[in-house]
């Protein structure tokens, strides 16, 4: 590829690997596939554990692990300012062109978007998350996010729902926002390869257990599934506090032949437990996107799922059965599905989502995005200032203030530390069998 | 779904509200439908509020201060000298004994066995207070008068802070909820202040009128004023006026200054802040739509 099209971009978010979600996936494969495509990637995160400083992943992929440790649920101590010598440090040696920040709660995400803009850099953002608008949480959120994108370049979001979301939150223009969904890696959720009999219907739940995701919806679903269907059994992957409730519901109904209670499913291995089932059930109470679904419906599951958020968007009419947050239409669901379910071939529903659903689409996808990024005009940072005034009466002064003493660190930084003393990081070009090599695996 | 935009040389077929099948041909990633942001809902759940209903409810806030201030002002009048520690007594008793009259009247469901427990209840407590009161009478010697005060003032501010004003700081019967935090935390308060006021007292017998006197105000006031506002709302009214009329003219014929500053206090709480209130339920923005979390519409705490 020309080396002048090429982009150099820094993936910025608190989570990443080791830790395991649906964020860590997207960056990771967003990563490799932009790699494929000629595009220089470097991710930055916190430190976890004894994981610390720079690790090179698949494809040469290079990974930054900030000598921080998190402080809450895997976030850094927010500092705001603490951070601008490092990340300046990492712009400058690696020649970044664009930097991308993923996830609205990721502290690291933001401080870094902050300190890319003061320096002039091209910022891009996905939101994988949604809020409200009513509660404190959500506020302070929402007010943070609308720091953020005040001056942002181009954002992303996962579905059009969390478009819709994420313009009302932040209250940038429409046209700036892109609706890019994740995708899911059809080689490694392949179905099983005898097809299971229908005798006895397995229903899989492989999700945390936590109030968010539903877990109170399955405590009242669950027995009266069974009740009805006496050849229906559960699975249920997971753990978290709504445990309890699950395991008292199974010990009041009798059923602890019929609900296995997996605990948490290493990633590795929810393949195996998914392939043991006929329908995956969400019970998720907000929901973006929703990974989990499409993973399940790539191992040939039916899906059966609550109509929240971006999930109606997920998967066609068809491969899926949307039911209301409630019991009484989640048990109709499932009866639904369980009638679907003797013309659905597990196959042929792995097929489909090989064709609606790529990593490599999603990478050419975004690759467009970086495109429109680096085609908007350089501002100069005055002029960038005067957005934030715009961003409320009392915050838009505080914004304004906090990215003006930024730039005056930056300036004392430079003086400092003048950047042509930074050195640059020399490109590791693959040779030709390698990068076929990784292009065989992928 | 259905879009306009079609474009006449080269069909494109409508656009899909869908985020499966990659790109959609015709249609940029950013592209806006029409029927973006279709779904919002604004302000569906936005209560009319009425302004006599609001001053109405701010009658309880009114009341429970004159509460306060006749607390207050039975603690300065002690701290002169001017009531003695007999007197406080008789008025302890009568307090009492007016107190188990209304909730005798108001509750239906009051039976012998409860009433008996009650009284067992309040003879513990009064015996405690009585074998503590040596300790309270000495408690602040060594504080100053004046930090003393400012203690108290402070406290007696957070008490009416943090005060439940529609609610009750003991558990009236056949009422399922506990009182909150905020309403604990703010009877610990009142509490304190009153030990505080009574570590100043010269003898016993007064330490322990006071703390009796102060404890009962504001350990059982609003139980009675709950008991009466459920009983009927009226009377509520009427014993709220009673009570407020009664604590202006007491602080009139005490100092007028006060009572030119707690009246107006009195006409801010329950005529400006309800205007107000209603005044400001214009600028109220509430948004709904398909992001919000999903309610459930089931009981979970079973």
């Amino acid at each position: 590829m020309d080396k002048q099209l090429r982009h150099r971009i820094l993936m910025v978010s608190d989570f990443y690997y080791p830790n395991f979600g649906g964020v860590e996936n997207h960056i990771y494969y967003l990563s490799q596939c932009l790699l494929q495509l000629g595009h220089k990637v470097v991710v930055l995160t916190h430190s976890y554990a004894n994981r610390s400083g720079v690790r090179y992943m698949t494809g040469s992929l290079k990974v930054y692990y900030m000598p921080w440790r998190p402080f809450v649920l895997q976030n850094t101590l927010p500092t705001i300012y603490l951070s601008l010598p490092i990340i300046r440090t990492i712009l400058i040696r690696e020649r970044i062109t664009v930097v991308h920040g993923h996830q609205a709660f990721s502290t690291l995400c933001h401080e870094a978007l902050m300190h890319a803009r003061t320096m002039g850099y091209k910022v891009v953002f996905t939101d994988h998350s949604l809020y409200g608008f009513a509660d404190v949480g959500s506020i302070h959120m929402n007010k943070v996010l609308q720091f953020s994108l005040a001056d942002i370049d181009q954002a992303i979001c996962v579905s059009h729902t969390s478009k819709e979301n994420t313009v009302l939150r932040s209250g940038i223009p429409p046209e700036k926002v892109f609706v890019i969904p994740n995708a899911v890696d059809t080689a490694m959720f392949t179905p099983a390869h005898k097809r299971l009999d229908c005798d006895t219907i397995v229903i899989v739940v492989i999700s945390r257990l936590v109030y968010r995701k539903g877990a109170d919806l399955l405590v009242e679903v669950i027995p009266e599934v069974c009740n009805l269907f006496p050849n229906v059994r559960f699975i249920v992957g997971g753990d978290g506090p709504k445990r309890v409730r699950l395991e008292e519901m199974r010990e009041k109904h009798s059923l602890q032949d019929r609900v296995d209670m997996l605990g948490a499913v290493p990633h590795a291995q929810v393949r195996s437990v998914l392939i043991s089932g006929h329908i995956f059930l969400n019970s998720s109470l907000t929901e973006a996107f929703c990974i989990a679904i499409l993973e399940a419906a790539s191992c040939g599951l039916l899906t059966v799922s609550t109509k929240v958020g971006g999930v109606p968007e997920v998967l066609p009419d068809d491969m899926i059965v949307l039911a209301e947050p409630d019991p009484y239409d989640m048990v109709q669901a499932i009866k639904k599905a369980i009638h679907m379910l003797p013309f659905i071939d597990p196959h042929l529903m792995h097929n489909r989502m090989k064709s609606l659903y790529s990593w490599h689409d999603v990478a050419k996808r975004t690759e467009v995005v970086y495109d429109r990024a680096r085609q908007c005009s350089k501002k100069d940072f005055l002029h960038c200032l005067s957005r934030y005034l715009r961003c409320g009466a009392w915050a838009g002064k505080i914004f304004f203030l906090v990215m003006l003493l930024n730039f005056l660190l930056l300036s004392l930084l430079q003086i400092w530390q003048p950047w042509e003393n930074i050195e640059e990081v020399p490109d590791m070009e693959l040779t030709q069998d390698q990068q076929e090599d990784i292009q065989l695996n992928s | 779904m259905e879009t306009t935009e079609a474009d006449t040389s080269t069909y494109h077929p409508p656009w899909r509200k869908v985020a499966y099948g990659g790109m959609q041909p015709g249609y940029d990633d950013n592209y806006t439908d029409e029927t973006f942001l279709e779904e919002l809902v604004m302000n569906a759940n936005v209560v009319k509020r009425d302004i006599l209903k609001v001053m109405q409810d701010s009658v309880s806030i009114s009341q429970y201060l004159c509460i306060v201030a006749l607390v207050v002002i039975v603690w300065i009048h002690t701290l002169d000298s001017v009531i003695g520690e007999g007197s406080l007594l008789l008025l302890d008793a009568f307090l009492l004994g007016l107190g188990f009259l209304i909730l005798l009247l108001t509750t239906s469901q009051l039976s012998f066995k409860v009433l008996s427990k009650y009284l067992l209840n309040i003879v513990f407590f009064t015996c405690g207070l009585f074998v503590l009161a040596p300790v309270y009478h000495t408690l602040t010697r060594s504080i100053s008068s004046d930090s003393i005060v400012a203690l108290t003032i402070s406290l007696l501010i957070l008490h009416l802070f943090l005060h439940d004003y529609s609610g009750y700081t003991i558990r009236p019967l056949g009422c399922a909820k506990n009182p909150n935090l905020a309403s604990n935390i703010s009877l610990n308060a009142s509490i304190v202040a009153s030990v505080l006021v009574a570590s100043r007292l010269p003898s016993r017998l007064h330490v322990f009128a006071i703390v009796l006197f102060s404890l009962q105000v504001f350990l059982f006031s609003p139980l009675i004023t709950f008991c009466i506002k459920k009983y009927s709302f009226k009377l509520h009214l009427c014993f709220s006026f009673l009570l407020i009329s009664m604590t202006l003219s007491i602080i009139y014929f005490l100092h007028t200054m006060s009572f030119v500053i707690f009246s107006s206090l009195l006409v801010f709480i329950s005529a400006v802040c309800p205007y107000m209130l209603i005044k400001i339920q214009v600028y109220k923005f509430e948004i709904n739509g398909p992001w919000d979390e999903a309610k459930l519409c089931f009981d979970i705490t079973d």
